[in-house]
């Protein structure tokens, strides 16, 4: 049995090829193609008027029992329903034009306000403004609570708590950063302040290190 | 008379804004510092801010400080230092042509200098920073390399072949961490920012090796009629 006819086979089907424009090697599947359609029954099928009345009956009822007319139905079908309305109105021209110009005039206020300024507070060390999530990990053994402050959060030391993982040691947290570069370091038991071993790091400008995190569009980069 | 007019809108204008900025200084600093501190940086932002400084880098580096623990007298002199290096980097960033650069990159430059660059190579690295690439990521990045043991002038041409080369902001974010990495293979920074020079004159990944970056023409195809 044939699974699938050659492409020019099935245009011959289509009539927009004859069997002898068909390349030599395929005629032989073309005239099979055309005696398999040629001997397939092409007799009009009548439907019997019985049918008919019974198919159309249940299209009614399918329809009437997704739609039962309820007054609310009935009143929303009158509001929504599609009408000629004609409306007259007499103005006096000189109306008309200062409603466009008073139109125009606020448009061009709105287009014309300059972009809000950002608002002071956490601000991404780059320039785009999408956000990485950006999982910061350290171990700490015997740590009573770990926190991360950094540029990202105005060095806030409740901001970012890390979650010890278990009795491991190990303190995890995941932040949603800005795009760019940040600085960052480790609150220990709410005192001491530690760079993150994984992590550059750079002069603080008080004498200490801050760790320093490049976020990318594809994750955090250490 | 108009010109007056306008002199003193200006000048209106000008006070105003300074009146805002302090107001959001104070606001800000308002129980993060200690009152000294909060009245010796005010001071400090207002002059930054007639200069022309961005004034938000002052009131991370108090908060940073105040919430370090460190003393109130170090705040202020590591916010007067960082207002000076804000000044430096905004003339060197304006020798690079830009005439109103923003906070960010000012503050690029400022990080670039505390990081051992001179005020010449911040000027280089803004003058190379065409976009897609943002001037203020690149002295970032150039900073981190130097803070990592590169030399300045290592970091300042490992950053201008990248870019030269095509290579993404993002490629270029990543420099610090593969230096840290070659670095934990056991090389110094500065062989490990040589290698990354070599490998940045290549094709970045995912272009053919005869990728050219684009408005370079590419070379003739010998074996092409």
């Amino acid at each position: 049995m044939t699974t699938g006819y050659h492409p020019l086979v099935k245009r011959l089907l289509d009539g927009e090829l004859s069997l002898a424009e068909l390349p030599p090697e395929l005629r032989a599947e073309g005239e099979e193609a055309l005696h398999l359609v040629g001997v397939a029954d092409r007799t009009p099928v009548a439907l019997s008027p019985a049918l008919e009345e019974r198919v159309m009956a249940a299209v009614r009822h399918h329809a009437a029992s997704r739609d039962p007319v309820s007054p609310g139905n009935r009143a929303w079908r009158w509001l929504n329903t599609p009408r000629d309305v004609e409306l007259r109105l007499r103005v006096r021209p000189w109306t008309v034009w200062a409603g466009a110009l008073a139109a125009a005039a606020a448009l061009a206020l709105l287009l014309g306000r300059p972009a809000p300024q950002p608002m002071p507070g956490p601000q991404a060390r780059g320039s785009t403004r999408d956000s990485v999530l950006v999982r910061f990990v350290l171990y700490a053994p015997g740590a009573h609570r770990v926190a991360v402050a950094g540029t990202f959060n105005q060095w806030d030391r409740g901001a970012a708590p890390l979650v010890p993982a278990g009795r491991s040691g190990v303190w995890t947290t995941t932040l949603a950063l800005p795009v760019g570069q940040h600085q960052y370091a480790f609150v220990v038991d709410g005192a001491r302040w530690v760079v993150d071993p994984g992590a550059p790091a750079v002069d603080d400008g008080f004498g200490r290190r801050n760790s320093v995190v490049a976020v990318t569009a594809h994750g955090a980069q250490l | 008379m108009r010109t007056i007019g306008l002199a003193a809108t200006l000048v209106l204008g000008a006070t105003l804004a300074g009146g805002l900025a302090a107001q959001d200084v104070q606001a800000r600093l308002d129980g993060r510092v200690s009152p000294e501190v909060q009245r010796a940086v005010q001071g400090i932002a207002a002059d930054a801010a007639a200069h022309g400084l961005p004034v938000d880098p002052l009131v991370q580096k108090a908060i940073e400080g105040a919430a370090k623990g460190v003393p109130g007298d170090r705040v202020i002199a590591a916010v007067r230092a960082l207002a000076g290096r804000l000044g430096q980097a905004m003339a060197a960033v304006r020798e690079a042509g830009v005439t109103a650069p923003e906070g960010d990159v000012v503050e690029g430059g400022a990080d670039a200098l505390n990081a051992g660059f001179s005020g010449r190579q911040v000027t280089d690295l803004v003058r190379v920073s065409q976009p897609p690439h943002d001037p203020a990521l690149t002295l970032r990045v150039a900073a981190t390399l130097s803070a990592l043991g590169v030399p300045t002038t290592q970091a300042l041409q490992l950053v201008q072949g990248m870019i030269s080369a095509g290579r993404s902001p993002s490629d270029l974010l990543g420099l610090p961490g593969q230096v840290q990495a070659g670095v934990a293979r056991g090389a110094t920074p500065a062989q490990a920012a040589a290698g990354l020079a070599r490998a940045a004159g290549g094709a970045p990944p995912g272009r053919l090796p005869d990728w050219v970056p684009p408005g370079q023409r590419k070379p003739r195809n010998p074996h092409k009629p």
